[in-house]
């Protein structure tokens, strides 16, 4: 087996395109004045954050000036769900969000349930999709936001934002002024043809290390006319939203990436797609006893969740990285906590599937060549760790 | 002489089989379900007491285990003692 180190852990972060790096580059050395600044200088700074600001719009349908730069999709959702609920306080102070959001989202909602908020986190079921009429079913009077992500990062499910927002419209044509919708598009932006009209949302939250961007920058698109309380204070920048001198390098390196995911989007959709396929294909065809987690149409069609009867994911991982496979896994070692993924739980799992599920996550940079290496050592690690199992079926 | 064990916090699960002859664990064999350290304890620990006698492994302490291998992180120290705890089980009278 040839030497190579095989990347397939796109949803946790994506390699920097060259073409986003040189344009960074040039941004580092030469636009360095500060945006903020009336001299030519600053201009220059606030033309290329501009331009960028205009990709990151065209990317999504929105209105330039409806895009704030924050330093990434964390920041984004707590800006988002923090900036709006304390707007809106005084109009409510419950929350509908899904049981399988990032910890981000997860993180501010259980804040905000410690200082006296309710949140109704809605079930996804078997297939990891939240249904419309729980969302219909959990509004009140007094929510004033419903936050659910538009794609998963673990098993890539696709949840019905566009019919929330729909709902959100109704209720609002009846009166009910003050309810806001949000989307998680992290995983989503890039993946899937986004269009902020269609979501019917009024926040959705963007990253760009998931999008072949550097780490630290990221988005939020705020619809005109939604109250936000600014979280980062002190300063007038982007339209008093968030405060903060600007990141021109990151931002720049954000808004070239978006240009290029819009340009490029029908041959990377088509590469991801083949390639996870190809991947799933060969397990199924080489690996008895998998489980693959979540809808199997509804999802993003780069990533594949599969859990491996009778072993432990973290064991897996760790097998596949001294093979130079990089994945990742929603077992609890992994991370740290003794409980195992809470979406993969949410889908109904036993604990034992759950531990043994492992995400992989195919982009642009991947080839077919790698992905059949990537089944090989898979299928070596799972026999030799089944070998060692005591769970193992039919086993001494 | 087989003995399984569970680790009833993290659900990680060994098995010991040891085949004793005269007081002396003639062979052992180890099977593990768990995060790599769970592995990595089961396996050193046969080879820790592999032609011992059974008086002298039953000497054998976390500790010990732990040394063998090179230590472990604080949060993983669970592995040895499920480790122990499964040989136990395998030598009780």
């Amino acid at each position: 087996m040839p030497l190579r180190r095989v990347y397939l852990d796109n949803s946790a972060t994506t390699p920097v395109d060259p073409r986003v790096a040189a344009a960074m580059a040039r941004a580092v050395v030469e636009t360095f004045g500060n945006a903020s600044s009336v001299h030519g200088f600053g201009q220059q700074a606030r033309a290329a954050i501009d331009r960028a600001r205009r990709e990151i719009a065209t990317l999504i349908g929105a209105r330039q000036n409806e895009i704030v730069f924050t330093s990434g999709g964390t920041e984004s959702n707590n800006l988002a769900i923090r900036g709006v609920c304390e707007a809106a306080a005084v109009h409510g102070r419950h929350i509908i969000t899904s049981a399988i959001e990032h910890p981000s989202v997860a993180g501010v909602c259980a804040e905000l349930e410690k200082r006296g908020w309710e949140v109704t986190r809605l079930p996804v079921y078997g297939n990891g999709v939240v249904r419309i009429e729980d969302v219909a079913a959990s509004l009140r009077s007094d929510t004033v936001l419903i936050t659910v992500m538009l794609a998963n990062n673990e098993i890539g499910t696709i949840q019905p934002v566009s019919e929330i927002g729909s709902l959100v419209r109704e209720r609002r044509a009846v009166g009910q002024k003050h309810l806001w919708l949000h989307t998680d598009a992290v995983q989503a932006v890039g993946r899937l043809r986004l269009n902020v009209e269609d979501l019917g949302c009024d926040l959705l939250t963007m990253s760009g290390h998931k999008l072949y961007a550097p780490k630290g920058v990221g988005a939020l698109y705020v619809r005109r006319g939604v109250r936000l309380h600014g979280q980062n204070v002190g300063g007038h920048q982007e339209r008093e939203r968030r405060a903060g001198t600007e990141n021109v390098p990151g931002i720049v390196a954000f808004g070239e990436a978006a240009k290029l995911a819009r340009e490029e989007f029908e041959q990377r959709s088509l590469h991801d797609r083949m390639l996870r396929d190809r991947f799933e294909d060969a397990v199924r065809e080489r690996i008895s006893d998998v489980v693959m987690n979540g809808d199997r149409e509804r999802r993003l069609s780069h990533l594949s969740n599969i859990s491996f009867r009778f072993i432990e994911g973290e064991g897996l991982l760790i097998n596949l990285d001294l093979e130079h496979v990089a994945v990742s896994t929603g077992s609890a070692c992994s991370s740290g906590t003794l409980e195992p993924s809470p979406v993969i739980r949410a889908l109904g799992v036993d604990d034992e599937l759950a531990r043994g599920s492992i995400r992989f996550s195919f982009g642009k940079d991947n080839s077919e060549a790698e992905v059949d290496y990537a089944v090989e050592v898979l299928a070596r690690a799972v026999e030799r760790l089944r070998a060692l199992s005591p769970l193992t079926v039919g086993s001494r | 002489m087989i003995a399984d064990e569970t680790n009833p916090i993290c659900g990680d699960r060994m098995r010991l089989s040891l085949v004793i002859k005269d007081n002396r664990i003639e062979a052992v064999r180890y099977l593990a379900y768990g995060c790599p350290p769970t592995l990595v304890c089961g396996s050193v620990l046969t080879e820790l007491i592999n032609g011992k006698t059974t008086a002298e492994a039953k000497q054998l302490t976390r500790a010990d285990l732990l040394e063998s291998i090179g230590g472990l992180p604080s949060r993983k120290h669970h592995a040895a003692a499920l480790a122990i705890e499964t040989l136990k089980a395998a030598l009780e009278p």
